[in-house]
């Protein structure tokens, strides 16, 4: 079971997590495209400041994730074979009722406009790439993937 | 995603005070700026961040040992600082010749001003082989061009004003590092050639260009502003006055002059005297009339010379970061600013919601949508009377009104002749009680303030209410003054707060335990008592019992003046650290090195109590090497 692994003491509050995780979850896959295109940069790890310390949030994908529990539509699934907890991956549909943001004890789930129609979004620990993005921007090597079965 | 924790607050009650009606009137202020930008790249914080070319951005990281070009973190930081003293250098420089512009229109006849003080001006200018038995308005016009032509000179001329005002101990030291400038504009197109992409890579050379820097910062800036302000308008005497955003008075037209050049400033107090106008807001209401105030350093600098203006002057209203409270209160009818130290929020949101007219008077500031009245030496009396007519007009919107009720005093007005005078006419007795340890040394507490490590004014104030404790006298100035004025520490109330011999000795001079030498351009005077202090003495600077701290110090002219400040071999505390941490070598040169080649260097700690331990060291240290316990 893989897990994102954030190493504090090293994150500088620089954000590159937070540009390539736009950036790979963007049709354009270029920040300044996106941009020009006017869209609002939505990220799925968050820098925040904690302490006066830079600190990355992300998602835990959690064992019994209260995400899943309290998603009413039943798109929030937890993949069984990667553990990976995602809401866009399955037959049925978001339908914006954010229980989940509610629930979500890291506050690490945030809304965006998909085809009209505003849907949760969260870390779906990049699903078409080897290593996350955010893993790889990392400048620092704040963030890494461990597989916690190992 | 809100994880955070409320930090910073204005640090003192009446800021404090304006805080909560800024927050309730739904205003964002500067502190909720400053949260919405945490966390901030520490990457930029350390100076290891370079933006020149479009190969980068490049950081120095744990990956990444150089940028694209092979710029290592060391170059890199020395790049970015030389950029920021270049910056801070030329913007003095400008306020030095606007100034040396109306001294040679005065002289021309083209200009609304008198030469004040004839006898300042014959002795500076004899010193340039201009003849003093000319007439004086000739010896003004000849000496404000030659002023110009120092400016516009070449990096490869030896500046002239260097050359014959500085002291020779200085001069031998400077000789030795080749750092004698020449024009401080061509030296700065140097320093930004020197640092474009690819073309210099010795550290040494860059940061030896930052002291070039100072020193031109230093005789072409702060110097000649001072010098010829004085000249213009009269020079400092120790007065007494109100300070802080409670003296506005909610029964009169507010009009408040804001910014760092005072010459206008001058202008509108003499109109503000003008029966027709004062009558005229009575007319609207007003029943007190028109008030003048004056805020940032320009308030210092009228403050200076305030006691000829008792009747329209009413007082120094704050520092940099109070700028949006002072329009909160509702009761500032117009804002008059020229350049530097303008937020953009005042034009874009807190003038608009508080009624106030702005207008601007330097073609360097200004600001979309706000009304243009740029100085000219001869349209003065002209724009300073539409200034007081656009405040009368502005009047009539006045909305709700919340002005603090607390008020303080204090005593402005100090320089070299000033202390010179209060000790009658010789610093010796100031030598004597430094000699017996009375006072301890003297530590300039100058510069900015910062939102960044405690609230706005936290380090300045317990800064120097540590050092006053422990017999160290105090000059302030800049925004560090009005820090001070803001919690009652220029007033002669703060010699209870100072140390049993410094309280005493302030006592029986009558001066407070911190002395307002004035605006942030006032930093040359102080360098220039520390001169006259030396040369009594027949020594070096780095050799006197004195320490300088910029505790809160914020943009591009603290670093200029910071440069200045260890050319001239003085140690210099700062807080916030400035970005260099990311690299070792340049942080080892500037606090350590640098300390062998011109006797001055920069200490870094964030602690206000720490840095008091740090500054008072430095002195008992130069106390010792003089022969003093």
């Amino acid at each position: 079971m893989k897990k994102l692994f954030i190493n504090l003491e090293r994150c500088f509050g620089c954000k590159r997590c937070e540009l390539a995780c736009i950036i790979e979850h963007s049709e354009e896959k270029n920040y300044a495209y996106y941009l020009l295109n006017q869209k609002e940069p939505k990220t799925r790890i968050f820098v925040e400041n904690y302490l006066n310390r830079p600190i990355p949030l992300v998602c835990h994908h959690c064992k019994d994730a209260l995400c899943i529990s309290a998603c009413i539509s039943g798109c929030m699934q937890k993949d069984e074979k990667t553990d990976i907890v995602r809401n866009d991956n399955s037959e049925q549909k978001c339908v914006g009722c954010w229980m989940c943001i509610l629930n979500c004890p890291f506050n690490v789930i945030d809304r965006e406009m998909k085809n009209d129609e505003l849907q949760a979004i969260k870390c779906d620990f990049c699903a078409n790439r080897e290593i996350p993005a955010c893993v790889e921007a990392c400048p620092n090597e704040v963030i890494s993937v461990i597989d916690i079965n190992e | 995603m809100e994880i955070k924790k409320i930090k910073n607050r204005p640090y003192d009650d009446i800021t404090d005070y304006m805080y909560n009606v800024s927050r309730k009137d739904g205003m964002e202020t500067i502190y909720e700026r400053f949260l919405q930008q945490q966390p901030q790249c520490a990457f930029g914080a350390l100076g290891i961040c370079c933006t020149l070319c479009t190969d980068g951005p490049c950081q120095i990281t744990r990956k990444a040992k150089r940028g694209v070009c092979g710029a290592t973190a060391d170059l890199i930081v020395s790049r970015n600082l030389l950029q920021k003293c270049v910056q801070g250098t030329v913007a003095n420089v400008y306020h030095a010749r606007n100034v040396a512009k109306t001294l040679l229109a005065t002289g021309e006849g083209k200009s609304d001003y008198e030469i004040k003080e004839p006898e300042k001006l014959k002795s500076i200018a004899e010193k340039f082989g201009i003849n003093p038995n000319k007439p004086i308005k000739e010896i003004a016009r000849e000496f404000g061009k030659f002023f110009i032509s120092q400016i516009n000179s070449n990096d490869y001329e030896e500046l002239e004003l260097v050359k014959k005002l500085a002291p020779k101990k200085r001069l031998e030291v400077w000789k030795k590092l080749g750092i004698i400038p020449g024009g401080p504009n061509s030296e700065a197109a140097t320093a930004l050639s020197k640092i474009m992409t690819n073309v210099n890579n010795d550290v040494e050379d860059l940061l030896l260009h930052c002291l070039r820097l100072g020193i031109a910062n230093e005789y072409t800036g702060l110097f000649g502003i001072t010098t010829m302000q004085e000249i213009l308008v009269g020079t400092a005497k120790p007065n007494e006055g109100k300070v802080n955003i409670g003296i506005l008075d909610k029964d009169a037209v507010n009009i408040i002059m804001h910014g760092h050049q005072p010459l206008l400033a001058i202008k509108v107090l003499e109109k503000a005297r003008e029966k027709k106008f004062q009558e005229k807001a009575k007319e609207e209401g007003a029943k007190n009339g028109i008030k003048i105030y004056g805020s940032l350093c320009e308030g210092q600098q009228i403050f200076n010379i305030a006691s000829e203006y008792k009747d329209v002057f009413f007082g120094q209203i704050g520092n940099w970061i109070q700028q949006e409270f002072i329009i909160a209160t509702g009761a500032v009818d117009a804002l008059v600013f020229d350049y530097n130290c303008v937020m953009p929020t005042i034009s874009e949101q807190f003038a608009p919601k508080y009624h106030t007219k702005l207008i601007s008077t330097d073609k360097v500031i200004r600001q979309a949508g706000v009304e243009r009245l740029e100085f000219e030496p001869d349209k003065a009396n002209e724009i300073a009377e539409k200034i007081i007519k656009e405040a009368i007009k502005a009047y009539k919107n006045r909305g709700e009104v919340n002005i603090p009720e607390l008020k303080y005093s204090a005593i402005s007005g100090f320089t070299t002749e000033s202390v010179v005078n209060a000790l009658g006419g010789t610093l010796k007795p100031l030598i004597d009680v430094i000699a017996n340890g009375n006072v301890k040394g003297v530590a300039a507490v100058v510069g900015c303030t910062t939102v960044r490590e405690f609230h706005s004014g936290e380090h300045i104030t317990k800064l120097t209410e540590e050092l006053i404790k422990r017999n160290i006298l105090v000059i302030g100035a800049g925004c560090c003054s009005s820090a001070m004025q803001n919690v009652n520490l220029m007033s002669l109330d703060a010699n209870k707060k100072a140390g049993k011999n410094l309280a005493s000795v302030c006592k029986s001079l009558s001066i407070p335990p911190c002395l307002s030498y004035g605006s942030c351009t006032d930093i040359g005077k102080i360098i220039s008592t520390a001169i006259a202090i030396a040369d009594t003495l027949n020594v070096d600077i780095p050799d006197l019992p004195i320490a300088a701290s910029a505790p809160e110090y914020m943009e591009q002219k603290a670093v200029a003046d910071a440069f200045t400040a260890v050319a001239f071999g003085i140690t210099l505390h700062l807080s916030p650290a400035p970005p260099v941490l990311g690299s070792q070598l340049v942080t080892k040169i500037l606090t350590q090195d640098v300390e062998n080649l011109t006797g001055g260097k920069v200490i870094v700690e964030l602690d206000p109590i720490k840095s008091a331990d740090l500054i008072e060291e430095q002195i008992i240290n130069k106390r010792k090497k003089l022969g003093l316990k």
